[in-house]
């Protein structure tokens, strides 16, 4: 029942958290001159400086600043988020066609980045100093010094253009066309979950093969953080007094591991892996590059150069909101895993 | 007085960075059955090693480097004792907590914090008592059938019997096979001959291969449907957890098993770990300052729940402190440590009145007494560094009988008088 109150108490502050975080929003769309910010309401090709003049009294850019933003305010409520040029499409709409594609790469990544970094974590403690550790952190090393787009490039050259095993892209064009045919019917804009809910099971497969470079590419970057701290935390366990008390009770190593030691060293690899995953959601912008995936990290980019504002405002928006949840959903599992810690 | 475990010139090494630290230096002690031992010594004497290595559990980078421990227990041997030595790991395991087991200063972080009470007191019992709780399921699912009306839930229970008799029969199987592995281990015991020791080896490791059978049997029971079969198991453990917590005198011991550690006071913690070590009724209860960190009166209920169960469910407690009033009031026999040597094994009476070792006398002079209006004495210098120890005897830079000979040789543990050890050239 705590818990329930602890919850419904943190979403209350987290509304006052986005309140913060929309000030912060509203002040970076005022650096911009309102010169600047006129431009997306501009249709014709050709416009004289009374004109600008114009539009701006119309729009009211250089009214004092908390009327704009109360005025912003009331059109973010209101649904309306502005047209984004990049999207060529209202910002909504831009958002709900670019997000479900990273949204998807991120949930096959992060599993499976928490589980190897977890395991190969596991494996380096409990074999210290041996072969198995040694191993463990050249892989580690690894992951830490690559550049993302060396990695990705020569993954691509390797599987595809060598090896030709993998393909790019996010899709094939047969898939494409089955796709775009109106008999496919989008539902959540996750290529994977439509394709099953469209019984497409070749759809499937297609969409699924076409992310194992990418997640390739994640795991191997992303997870060797997760290994690290796994590991010294996982050490730090080994070495406490509880772990003599279950030798002394007759327990067996695998018991030990896997019970005794495990849970208080995943305290820490929670909180990372909580931050990583509201990090990854924010867009992988060379990842999906490389990968020509369509997602909200290319697509910020493409905004970012443009000065597509109500676009990037949005998204600031919603990476905070990402956080924010996040935050809430760590310190539940940490309740969850260690019952020192009270949530009241 | 029969034996019930013997450690004969053990040698522990830790293999540190800076050097090899020679924790103990042939630590020769036997403890009786029924007996109450005592082990004395500053702290980083070795006392705690020398325990832990009775036990096997010297933890990295700490190893056993020579020397026997035998342990006489009934059920296999004839009286010549089983080299734990030479034993494999499974083979420890489960003598660990069932036959000996141990209870440790500091109960606060001797405790798992992110597990139950509950859990971590029904492990001894998972561990070692499987079997009896097994059938006590079985038969209180039989007595619930019997009694029961509704047809639906007979039949899933009737269903949970068939699978924990299926569990139980393979237990047994794995008994009988683990049995006649310790059959002709025993059997192996003395032989040195290479054949005898490529079995023994053979035989060893695959008693390790067994007991991995044994957690996948935990796997599989961790899976989401038959795990909710599995807790009828859990309910019949409950119930011995809570009686043994009321045998140890927790208050409330009904709802102390859904509790965690730090919900608990330090002398409740200590309890805990005691009922941990006890829930087997174990032969030997090893017990390393399990006072220290705790008030008097603590203490002091703790000393007499000891003592008390010595009296009804243990057979003997080997009691590690260096408290020496603690030493006379619980102990029958006492060995004396130094820097990692054994210096004087008597029975307490003779200790106290008699003590024959310079270093047992200089301990016993610096104990503050109510009557005494000297200043406190001391021995003079510093505890060796265990990593360049003196040589022959340790304690003769700071012994005032020193001799040529004592800083040449180890002097051997020898009987000055009948149950009185000692290891000093003063009286060979």
């Amino acid at each position: 029942m705590s818990l329930i109150n602890y919850i419904i108490r943190r979403i209350l502050l987290m509304v006052v958290v986005l309140f913060g975080v929309s000030l912060l929003v509203f002040s970076i769309m005022m650096i911009i001159p309102p010169g600047q910010r006129v431009a997306i309401y501009v249709t014709q090709e050709k416009i004289s400086p009374a004109q600008i003049n114009a539009m701006i009294k119309k729009y009211g850019l250089d009214d004092p600043a908390p009327v704009q933003y109360v005025r912003w305010l009331k059109q973010i409520f209101s649904g309306n988020f502005g047209y984004s040029i990049t999207a060529s499409a209202p910002v909504i709409k831009g958002f709900i066609t670019y997000f479900p594609v990273t949204l998807e790469l991120v949930l096959y990544a992060t599993p499976l980045i928490i589980l190897v970094g977890i395991w190969l974590g596991t494996l380096g403690a409990v074999h210290k100093d041996k072969p198995v550790d040694h191993a463990t952190r050249v892989f580690a090393i690894i992951g830490y010094s690559l550049p993302t787009f060396w990695l990705g490039l020569i993954l691509l050259m390797v599987f595809y253009g060598y090896l030709g095993i993998f393909p790019p892209g996010y899709l094939s064009n047969k898939g494409k066309n089955i796709l775009f045919s109106p008999a496919f019917k989008r539902y959540t804009y996750i290529l994977t979950v439509d394709a099953v809910l469209n019984w497409r099971w070749n759809i499937f497969w297609d969409a699924l093969y076409h992310l194992v470079l990418p997640t390739v590419n994640l795991i191997l970057l992303n997870s060797a953080l997760i290994l690290r701290l796994m590991r010294s935390s996982m050490l730090e366990a080994l070495g406490q007094d509880y772990i003599r008390t279950a030798l002394a009770k007759g327990a067996d190593k695998r018991t030990i591991h896997n019970i005794h030691a495990r849970r208080n060293a995943l305290i820490p690899v929670i909180t990372i892996s909580g931050v990583l995953f509201a990090g990854l959601l924010g867009g992988m912008v060379i990842t999906e590059t490389i990968f020509a995936r369509d997602g909200i990290g290319l697509w910020m980019a493409r905004a970012a150069l443009q000065m597509d504002v109500p676009a990037i405002m949005f998204n600031v928006l919603f990476l905070g909101t990402v956080f924010v949840v996040f935050n809430l959903i760590v310190d539940v599992v940490y309740a969850y895993i260690d019952p020192r810690i009270r949530l009241v | 007085m029969q034996k019930l475990i013997e450690a004969r010139d053990v040698y522990t090494n830790f293999f540190t960075f800076e050097g090899v630290v020679k924790a103990l230096n042939g630590v020769s002690i036997i403890v009786n059955q029924g007996e109450t031992y005592g082990l004395v010594g500053e702290s980083g004497c070795g006392k705690s090693v020398t325990v832990r290595s009775i036990m096997r559990i010297v933890q990295s980078p700490g190893r056993i480097v020579g020397g026997k421990i035998l342990l006489f227990l009934s059920r296999e041997d004839k009286g010549q004792g089983i080299d734990i030595l030479k034993r494999s790991e499974a083979y420890m395991e489960s003598i660990r907590g069932n036959d000996i087991s141990m209870i440790f200063q500091e109960a606060s972080t001797s405790l798992n914090p992110v597990l139950s009470i509950g859990y971590q007191v029904a492990e001894s019992f998972l561990l070692h008592r499987l079997d009896e709780m097994l059938k006590e399921t079985i038969d209180t699912l039989k007595a619930e059938i019997e009694s029961g009306k509704l047809f639906i839930t007979g039949w899933w229970k009737k269903f949970q019997g068939l699978l924990f008799k299926a569990e139980l029969k393979g237990l047994e199987r794995y008994t009988d096979m683990v049995a006649g592995i310790d059959r002709r281990l025993y059997e192996l015991e003395d032989s040195t001959d290479k054949i005898s020791i490529d079995e023994r080896n053979h035989l060893n490791r695959k008693r390790d291969r067994l007991k991995k059978t044994v957690f996948v049997v935990q796997c599989v029971r961790h899976l989401p449907f038959i795990k909710h079969y599995g807790k009828k198991l859990h309910k019949t453990i409950r119930i011995h957890v809570i009686d043994l917590l009321k045998e140890l005198g927790v208050p409330n011991p009904q709802n102390v098993p859904d509790m965690y550690p730090h919900e608990l006071s330090g002398g409740m913690q200590q309890r805990i770990v005691i009922a941990i070590a006890l829930a087997c009724h174990p032969k030997l209860l090893i017990a390393d300052e399990p006072t220290s960190n705790l008030d008097v009166t603590i203490q002091a209920q703790i000393i007499d729940l000891i003592k008390n169960l010595k009296s009804t469910s243990i057979a003997s407690v080997l009691f590690i402190t260096h408290d020496l009033g603690l030493v006379a009031e619980m102990c029958d026999r006492v060995t004396v440590m130094y820097a990692g040597d054994a210096c004087e094994t008597a029975a307490v009476k003779d200790l106290f009145k008699e003590p024959l070792h310079p270093y047992t006398k200089g301990l016993l002079r610096s104990v503050p007494k109510l009557k005494a209006q000297k200043e406190l004495e001391s021995i003079p210098g510093t505890v060796p560094n265990l990593i360049h120890p003196p040589s022959g005897c340790r304690f003769h830079p700071r012994c005032p009988h020193a001799k040529d000979i004592c800083s040449e040789d180890k002097p051997p543990l020898t009987e000055h008088s009948e149950g009185h050890f000692i290891a000093c050239y003063l009286y060979t």
